[in-house]
């Protein structure tokens, strides 16, 4: 299906242009989107809808595949599925920008194709939904754009009010942009995102050490499991190896996998010891992931558009971020482990057999046995 | 399919109902027939947190006679309303049209005010609720309220209903013997939802169309009133070219859904067929 928008805002089109492709300031546009990452073009997101008893959510990308400033034409193209059930949602975004002195006439296009349980429920379901969400959307846009126009200069205003929270983030403020510390400070408790420099985008090891185990948020019973072993800080649990902690009574592959994540979101990583297949992702993720000191660092990353950080919506949404690795481990998490799920009840199943075999040999080999006694 | 999880509560009262519901807030929903919800619930397309069981509360179920209008208990099934006294008297559209809701099954579970609580616009009630000038009676937190059935659909399957409250009834008007009425609903099956459906009240006087009222169903996100072709009706003769002269207004302003059904243009032109035959049949034309 298609459908299409046209807006006018009250700003030149540069300006207009810039916001359009702020994907921090457009997110929170759409009714029910949240931003999980944003890994230079490619955007990582989730959208919930909610009309009267329904409620559908999908997970999915979305990519600029299109971005001509000369023109004023940019394509978005998103694909999502739902994360309670199997459908898919696609999208193209073809948005054209036209100058008309102080003003830009912004015209969207948009074709969406969704699969799935709610495209069956049929009655033209998505059509309804996807045409009212659009709609509140471009009204939002054109609102934030207008908007951002009063707040005057670059984000500066609009930092301000973000970071009106905790002002102990100096690491993010030298990170650029000082929207960009005003996002790290809304989620920074001591400690834990201290580790976040905006410039360059790498984790310091360091500060992260010192946070409490019960901080990590790790299940309660993994956290009982280190304290009991007199592990008190991140610190001394990077400081063991992946088999010291399976050794320790309640800590499993699952318990092990969770405290993995947490640490690298410090920067932290389990010693290498006795090496191992395993000792995977925590490990690799510092260096790979420019964002790797977590939730508040993922804003300010050095690939993220210059204009990106400047305004508070960011800011609110920055809070939600996950890593691009925490993607990953949830696409991982959506394949059936069949061995873990179904192992044991085959294994049940198939013990009787393997016992009647048994049994069979066994009587066959006693019966020869004697035979040859004769 | 088997549902998401959720919790379940069967009050033996309306207070306690909306108090549960208040208390359940966004995420609780209240079950009557679940002839809607339960397609819903088990396709999962919907979680509810709590259901609020409305079944026990047989204060909502009946047709009251209240003078000069009927209060329809929300809890009234279809099949009741088909067969009541009272309303084959003073309401005959309403009979007629729940006639038409899906199948003896779903007649016999679904209820009235669960249909309009549903706000489904393909829904047949909704729209002859809002031709028949409806009151919805409607019990909150904060005690009762009621609004005209013009403003209780907001929205796809979007109601005037907070969190937290009920639907308790429908205040219909009685008609006098100088209305008519029909309801026509084209479906491709019998128990199908209607691909466009319409509600017309007409009042004869001297062979003329004195007063016509006329509900759409499922041409739009709301059931909605063929207001120009009301007027254009209104004093017209009641003959079957002057009503089908009237009805070619019906679908203005009108943006019905395109779906595997049928698309808008062909939604358009049903309105305007089906207005024109129950026009006709309403005014005896």
């Amino acid at each position: 299906m298609e459908l299409e928008h046209s807006f006018t805002v009250p700003v030149p089109k540069n300006r207009a242009w810039d916001v359009l492709l702020d994907v921090e300031r457009v997110a929170p546009c759409m009714p029910g989107a949240t931003l999980d990452s944003v890994d230079g073009d490619e955007i990582h997101g989730r959208i919930k809808v909610k009309v009267g008893p329904i409620n559908m959510m999908y997970a999915g990308t979305a990519r600029f595949i299109e971005k001509d400033a000369e023109a004023g034409v940019v394509t978005l193209e998103a694909s999502g599925k739902e994360t309670r059930g199997a459908g898919t949602a696609s999208a193209s975004v073809h948005s054209v920008l036209e100058d008309r002195g102080a003003e830009t006439h912004v015209r969207v296009k948009t074709t969406l194709n969704v699969t799935g349980k709610p495209a069956q429920f049929g009655r033209g379901v998505m059509n309804e939904v996807s045409g009212k969400l659009l709609n509140i959307f471009a009204a939002n846009l054109a609102a934030t754009i207008a908007r951002d126009e009063g707040a005057g200069g670059e984000g500066g205003a609009a930092a301000g009010g973000a970071a009106g929270t905790e002002g102990s983030s100096a690491e993010g403020a030298a990170g650029g942009s000082a929207a960009a510390g005003g996002a790290a400070a809304q989620t920074a408790t001591a400690g834990t995102a201290a580790t976040a420099n905006g410039v360059a985008g790498h984790a310091a090891a360091a500060p992260g050490t010192g946070t409490p185990v019960e901080e990590l948020k790790l299940p309660p019973r993994a956290t009982a499991s280190l304290q009991r072993e007199g592990l008190r800080t991140a610190g001394q649990v990077a400081a063991k190896t992946e088999d010291e902690l399976l050794a320790i009574d309640g800590i499993g592959p699952a318990s092990l996998v969770d405290i993995k994540d947490k640490l690298g979101e410090l920067g932290l990583a389990l010693t290498a010891g006795t090496g191992g297949p395993a000792a995977g992702p925590a490990q690799a993720a510092p260096a790979a992931t420019p964002a790797s000191a977590g939730p508040a660092a993922a804003a300010p990353t050095g690939s993220a558009p210059a204009g990106m950080a400047a305004s508070a919506a960011p800011a609110a949404s920055a809070a939600h971020q996950a890593t691009p690795r925490e993607a990953a481990h949830q696409l991982e998490d959506d394949a059936l482990n069949l061995l873990k799920v179904a192992g044991l009840p085959v294994l049940k199943r198939a013990a009787p057999v393997l016992l009647a075999v048994a049994a069979a040999l066994l009587i066959g080999l006693t019966r020869r046995a004697r035979r040859r006694k004769r | 399919m088997i549902p998401a999880k959720f919790d379940y509560v069967k009050p033996s009262s309306l207070d306690e109902a909306v108090r549960a519901l208040a208390d359940g807030g966004e995420d609780a929903k209240v079950i009557a027939g679940g002839q809607s919800l339960l397609p819903l619930l088990r396709l999962r397309l919907s979680y509810p947190d709590l259901l609020v069981d409305v079944g026990a509360l047989d204060d909502l179920r009946g047709v009251v006679d209240e003078g000069s209008s009927l209060l329809v208990g929300a809890r009234t099934t279809h099949y009741q309303v088909v067969h009541d006294p009272l309303i084959a008297e003073h309401c005959g559209l309403l009979a007629q049209a729940t006639q038409t809701v899906a199948d003896p099954a779903v007649r016999h579970r679904g209820t009235f005010g669960g249909s309009l609580a549903h706000g489904d616009p393909a829904g047949d009630l909704p729209a002859v609720v809002l031709a028949l000038d409806g009151v919805m009676v409607i019990r909150g937190p904060g005690g009762s309220r009621e609004i005209p059935a013009a403003e209780f659909f907001v929205d796809y399957l979007t109601t005037a209903l907070q969190p937290g409250e009920i639907l308790t009834g429908v205040r219909v008007p009685k008609l006098g013997g100088d209305w008519g009425y029909r309801y026509e609903k084209f479906h491709r099956t019998a128990q199908a939802w209607a691909t466009v459906g319409v509600a017309a009240l007409v009042r004869r006087s001297n062979g003329n169309v004195a007063e016509a009222r006329i509900g759409l169903t499922n041409m739009g996100s709301v059931p909605l009133r063929a207001s120009a072709a009301e007027a254009a009706a209104a004093g017209a003769e009641a003959t079957r070219d002057a009503l089908n002269a009237a009805a070619a207004s019906a679908a203005d302003g009108t943006e019905p859904p395109a779906d595997l059904h049928g698309a808008p243009d062909y939604r358009r032109h049903l309105a305007k067929v089906l207005t024109g035959r129950a026009l006709a049949a309403a005014a005896g034309a």
